[in-house]
């Protein structure tokens, strides 16, 4: 961590960017939560490749405790499954949807907040009515529908999060616009001759960014919970091992064999945590307040004041 | 009997899947567990020879949600069964499947074997006290067999009934009949005023299917749908000095666990069908105040099986389904996953019907063998050792046997090179659905056997019965032979002979493997200890609850 006197005291040229990374890797927080996931992927990503073991394969007796043998070093579930090899793959599945349902969230969220921020009127009214329509519906249970209706799989389980998960992104993205458009900058480019596209992409776009970015973060980390939530319901892809469905099979057994539910659950925990951790480094990272010159002073006091 | 005193884990002992070291440790709790076990039934022991059974009391019953009406003689399954408190059936059968004397106090049978004549207890009443008369027994036949599910299985051979007087039934068969003793059952044909539902409208949708005028021990008082049925003595009823218990009182509720906990809590004294899961069942067997019971479920006769479709590659070709069926280990299923509650089975017969052969095939499981047989299918395994890839589906029922049973298919199968995709359905009528529009691969399922083949087990095998309607011949199974011996089994009586056709039949069943069976399903009864005299005869929770009273 660098500290606060030597990043502010010459004020050498910077760019803004590195000045937000500043910001970013003075949190504690925001640190601990980015190693968390650069563990949590490396154990995804790179693991697998060297604990080959299959996580369907029946390897042991069922519900050995962890230690038991080396055939089963986290223990085995009601199967007989390796809950280690659970663990480092399901990751993938859990952390793919967790990714692939924020990415629909944001797109949906995004073009239907911008288009109702920035066209307003009879738009306005009637992509907010659409939005609220899907807020009254309890989400879990739209989700189930969703999932019941048209088959478990992975990716109709993201697109189910996605689906009930988007209006707030909207809102939000509206509520940016509806700021930004009506700001100098703004008003000069139409001025000028910007076209609708333009403004849009280009000119108002960017400066809704930071919150929607936060918003993006945190949306994954609500995905990958609401993927165990559906898992755990019995709606889980039953061919794609994910830490929800290790949780949602084995429930039945927790009282004689904790951990067959309990270490997926520490895992779903931590992700979920380095998630929100970076979420909050990046609120504050990303708070334009902090960067005007008027605030800067307010800054380097709350620096000082840790 | 399940022996919950064995129960404990035995390690994975079979080539193929055999893990190194040996954790082959039996659990302290199953040492202690035979202890408690011990000292309880030597402690009840002393009550039951001094306890005489007495009049009075409400007993309490866990049910489940789906209720449709309280009419057996248009509906099967398991709700059907509390229709048996409030009608009575011309007999009812012991422990042995011996048909008893019940609303018929005597028959004779013809020589030739195609007229029974029963004979009515004089004094019998239906609850709004009109007679019971054979007017109603022949009115009631003719109902179960144009509106019952099995209507035509059981009484298809029926040519009329007469009634000579108003005790005397005659039933007169066109041919030979075995299974018409068991048929009479007050599950299977309950005899229903002729007054009542005899008005023309439809028996199916009759608006007194709800509230009965019953024939049986108890009647009908008030039912709040979802939340429970009340029924209160029958005061009037022909055997003296029965029902024992003053009321009976059937509670719903949606979640098996909840129906647990009622019980647990004593808010409920008696839960048949228990949904609990079979690790559980020694656990619960632990507490003092409960019983556990698994008899009773005979005459149901419920099996679990693989049943594939018979139409398209790649389950079309014998050698496939004979590598599936060397694939499973069925000892591991029932011994190690489910600590020996289940029962294995190998054919299409139960263990409990007196027709069942022992000495099939039981395919021990021997994964080069069954890579052999694909290899000889032209399935060849690829540079991942990979053959096919098959969709297999699994009923949300029978949660232990069926969806479990499924994940250890995935497994084995991946074994000798068989890539399985698991679709489990989101509820029944969507599993039924894709079942019953032969749009499947394999799929886990189960039958009810009921108490003769002809019953509930020829439907499954009949070339003439391959229908778009799940627990039909669903998997499209034809055999000329099969359906000659069963049309003859269907028509004759004598035991030894239909004894030697169904021995052929299971033959030729466990050979061609249209279903390969995996185990049979154990029912499992819970109940409070004061609970006495619990009908544990074959038919279990679906006969009359006449005897049965609380020591309390």
């Amino acid at each position: 961590m660098t500290a606060p006197g030597n990043t502010h005291g010459a004020a050498p040229a910077r760019s803004p960017a590195r000045e937000k990374w500043a910001a970013f890797v003075r949190n504690r927080s925001a640190i601990a939560g980015l190693a968390l996931i650069a563990l949590v992927l490396a154990m995804t990503l790179i693991a697998p490749s060297f604990y080959a073991v299959d996580p369907f394969d029946i390897v042991w007796r069922p519900l050995a405790p962890p230690g038991e043998a080396p055939a089963v070093p986290l223990g085995s579930d009601f199967l007989g499954r390796d809950v280690l090899a659970g663990i480092i793959h399901g990751g993938r599945a859990s952390l793919a949807v967790g990714a692939s349902a924020a990415a629909i969230c944001l797109i949906f969220g995004i073009a239907v907040g911008a288009a109702a921020g920035f066209y307003g009127g009879l738009v306005d009214e009637g992509l907010m009515r659409i939005a609220e329509f899907f807020q009254v519906l309890p989400a879990l249970i739209f989700a189930m529908a969703l999932v019941s209706l048209f088959g478990a799989t992975l990716a109709i389980i993201a697109f189910a999060i996605g689906v009930v998960s988007w209006p707030p992104v909207a809102r939000l993205t509206r509520a940016e616009f509806l700021r930004i458009k009506e700001l100098d900058y703004v008003r000069a480019s139409r001025a000028i001759g910007a076209s609708d596209r333009r403004l849009i992409w280009r000119i108002i776009l960017p400066g809704a960014l930071p919150p929607l970015i936060v918003a993006a973060t945190l949306t994954v980390g609500g995905a990958i919970l609401f993927e165990a939530g559906l898992a755990f319901l019995g709606l889980g892809d039953p061919n794609a091992m994910s830490w929800g469905l290790m949780i949602g099979a084995n429930r039945d057994f927790v009282l004689e064999a904790w951990w067959t539910v309990t270490l997926p659950g520490i895992a779903i925990f931590l992700t979920v945590l380095g998630v929100s951790l970076i979420g909050d480094g990046l609120t504050d990272a990303l708070d334009p307040r902090r960067y005007g010159s008027h605030l800067r002073h307010r800054t380097r006091w709350r620096g000082q004041g840790r | 009997m399940y022996d919950f005193r064995t129960h404990r884990h035995s390690p994975l002992g079979r080539p193929g899947g055999r893990p190194s070291g040996n954790p082959a440790r039996p659990l302290p709790r199953a040492a202690a567990l035979a202890t408690t076990l011990c000292l309880v039934l030597a402690a009840l022991a002393f009550p039951a020879f001094a306890a005489e059974p007495r009049s009075g009391g409400t007993l309490v019953v866990a049910g489940g949600a789906g209720l449709r009406h309280l009419n057996p003689a248009v509906q099967s399954g398991a709700h059907a069964g509390l229709g048996v408190q409030l009608f009575a059936g011309l007999v009812r059968v012991d422990d042995g499947f011996r048909p008893r004397p019940y609303l018929a106090e005597r028959w004779e049978i013809s020589g030739d074997g195609l007229s029974y004549a029963f004979h009515l207890v004089p004094n019998a009443r239906f609850h709004d006290g009109t007679p019971i008369t054979s007017e109603d027994v022949a009115f009631s036949l003719a109902v179960v067999k144009r509106n019952h599910p099995f209507g035509m299985a059981m009484f298809d051979a029926v040519d009329r009934v007469d009634t000579p007087d108003p005790l005397t039934a005659v039933i007169r068969l066109a041919r030979p009949h075995p299974a018409l003793m068991q048929s009479l059952v007050p599950l299977l044909m309950p005899v229903i005023p002729r007054h009542v539902f005899g008005d023309g409208r439809d028996p199916k949708t009759h608006p007194m299917n709800a509230a009965p005028v019953g024939s049986g021990p108890f009647r009908f008082k008030e039912w709040v749908r979802g939340q429970h049925v009340i029924l209160e003595r029958n005061d009037d009823f022909f055997i003296e000095g029965r029902p024992l218990l003053d009321r009976i009182v059937v509670k719903f509720f949606n979640l098996p666990s909840v129906r647990m906990l009622a019980l647990e809590k004593g808010e409920v004294d008696y839960y048949p069908f228990a949904g609990v899961r079979f690790r559980d069942v020694p656990r619960i067997a632990d507490n003092p105040d409960l019983r556990v019971s698994t008899r009773g479920y005979e005459a149901l006769g419920p099996l679990n099986y693989v049943e594939f479709n018979l139409r398209e590659p790649p389950f079309d070709d014998l050698r496939v389904r004979r590598a599936v069926a060397y694939a499973i280990d069925q000892d591991f299923l029932v011994n190690t996953l489910h600590g020996g509650l289940p029962r294995p089975g190998y054919g299409p017969l139960h263990r409990s019907s007196p027709f069942h052969s022992d000495g099939l095939n039981r395919y021990p499981v021997d994964l080069d063998r069954a890579r052999k047989l694909l290899d000889d299918a032209g399935y060849a395994p690829d540079a991942e050792g990979l053959r096919l890839r098959v969709v297999l589906d699994y009923p949300p029922f029978h949660v232990d046997s069926l969806a479990t049973g499924a994940n250890y298919i995935r497994a084995q199968l991946k074994k000798v090179g068989i890539a399985v995709d698991l679709r489990p359905a989101a509820d029944f009528p969507s599993w039924a659905q894709r079942i019953g529009s032969w749009d499947y691969q394999f799929t886990m399922n189960s039958h009810w056997t009921y108490p003769d083949p002809v019953i509930g087990v020829h439907r499954i095998y009949l070339c003439g019965n391959i229908r778009k309607t799940v627990w039909s011949n669903t998997q499209g199974y034809c055999n000329e032979r099969v359906d000659a011996l069963l049309r003859e089994a269907e028509s004759t009586i004598d035991v030894p002979t239909r004894k030697a056709l169904y021995a052929e039949f299971q033959r030729i069943v466990n050979r061609e493997l249209p279903l390969y069976f995996i185990n049979e399903e154990p029912y499992v009864t819970v109940s409070r200890r004061y609970v006495m005299d619990l009908p544990e005869t074959v038919w279990g929770p679906m006969q009359p609850m006449d005897r049965v009273w609380l020591d309390r």
